[in-house]
């Protein structure tokens, strides 16, 4: 894996001077730029005057707690890639590291050809971020899109948007919203498949047998088995520009119009078998429109104003 | 796909330990539930803290769970929900429905 004509730029912080020798002709020999620090006073300096690709960092530096030693850094720095260095190679001491920010673990001794590969893999991956993040300060529109068939996709456990992962990245969807929207897309993923295309009744998921099956469960592993309805297909559209991300979500289904969601009064019943989806999705985005019976769902959200170039790299 | 399930006195525990928004994880939960439902148990307690994400099947199937039990007088409880769990369960008003246990019973 090449992380290009670049070679990563390292922080070490190491209180042990033999230890810091060993790391620095190790970056030397390999040509790495790096910069060496004994504690965590002198680290939290260097990352004041310059950047890093990766800080690797003893989990006892200056004395001080694991977990301290990571949350400091992550304070100032919250998207750092930090290797934490340690003497105990313990489950419950990676588990805590990676719990307090680490990207990854090194134990002592130190195998070195490892740690060749796990920096270059993330000075690759982080480049790669940045790339994309350079890629849409100035990108209008992009579109995309999926095709599944119903067997293909009962298969799957959640379905990947990339295009939606780009925009959080860029800062025009918060995360919080694109994970609303990651489970929106499967909500009407779900609905085509299977109120769609495998045109199975959700009043089914009443009728419970003496062995606690429902006959939805039955019917939908009978239908996935059965060539008229598995070779059916999803098509999944994104489409963003003009500051909004519109998704379809489209089935070759009958469509549905779910009558069981809304009581008399307009509001959602909570104990209905089915409805709660549209309710996710509609809580997801700024509008959602049903056509073709529903067998096309729309879903629009509007996006943020873009970063400022300023804001970019963090 | 297996989740944990402990019984202290009358109460059975059933501890969710991925996200509830597939089938595998839905059949998890309706096996783990019916172990305790044949035992006898109808109250019944699920602890929601591992999962960051329930969609509607997984709510579904939490659903089937306090319709089975309400119909032979039990009842089905959550621990304390947070994060994104607690939102979509107050979205869909299902936090009006489903008692929240705060014992320190598991």
């Amino acid at each position: 894996m090449s992380v290009g004509a670049n070679p990563p730029c390292i922080l070490l912080a190491d209180g042990n001077e033999q230890s810091r020798e060993m790391f620095g002709t190790f970056f030397a020999g390999r040509g790495w730029a790096y910069d060496v620090v004994p504690d965590s006073s002198a680290m939290a300096g260097a990352l004041e005057r310059g950047t890093y690709d990766i800080i690797i960092a003893d989990v006892e530096l200056s004395g001080h707690d694991s977990a301290r030693v990571l949350r400091d850094i992550l304070e100032k720095h919250p998207s750092q890639a930090i290797i934490a260095v340690s003497p105990n190679a313990t489950y419950e001491d990676a588990l805590k590291m990676f719990r307090s920010g680490a990207t990854d673990l090194l134990a002592r001794p130190v195998d070195f050809s490892w740690l060749e590969r796990v920096v270059q893999q993330i000075v690759f991956s982080r480049r790669n971020d940045e790339r994309e993040r350079a890629t849409y300060r100035f990108i209008k529109s992009e579109c995309a899109e999926m095709c599944f068939s119903c067997a293909d996709l009962a298969q799957l456990s959640s379905i990947s948007l990339p295009l939606v992962g780009r925009l959080a990245q860029s800062g025009m969807l918060s995360h919080t919203d694109a994970l609303k929207i990651r489970l929106a897309v499967q909500e009407a993923v779900l609905n085509g498949l299977e109120h769609g295309n495998l045109e199975l009744d959700s009043q089914w998921k009443e009728e419970i047998g003496a062995d606690g099956s429902d006959r939805f469960s039955s019917v939908r592993n009978q239908r996935l088995a059965d060539p008229k309805y598995a070779e059916r297909h999803v098509y999944v559209n994104l489409a963003f520009g003009d500051g909004c991300l519109e998704i379809a979500v489209r089935d070759e289904g009958k469509g549905f119009l779910n009558a069981h969601a809304v009581q008399s009064n307009g509001k959602l019943d909570s104990l209905a078998c089915s409805g709660r989806g549209l309710a996710l999705m509609s809580s997801a985005v700024d509008e959602v429109r049903f056509d073709k019976n529903g067998s096309v769902v729309t879903m629009i959200k509007r996006l943020h104003e873009r970063k400022s170039t300023e804001d970019y790299g963090s | 796909m297996e989740f944990p399930t402990k019984v202290i006195g009358d109460k059975a525990y059933i501890r969710i330990t991925s996200d509830l928004d597939t089938e595998t994880a839905g059949e998890a939960l309706r096996s783990a539930f019916n172990e305790c439902y044949e035992q006898g148990k109808r109250t019944i307690i699920l602890d929601l803290s591992g999962a960051q994400i329930i969609n509607s099947y997984g709510i579904g199937k939490v659903l089937m769970c306090y319709k089975r039990l309400k119909a032979e007088n039990g009842v089905l409880m959550v621990k304390p929900l947070d994060g994104f769990v607690k939102e979509t369960f107050e979205l869909l008003m299902l936090d009006k429905l489903l008692p929240i246990d705060d014992s320190n019973g598991q």
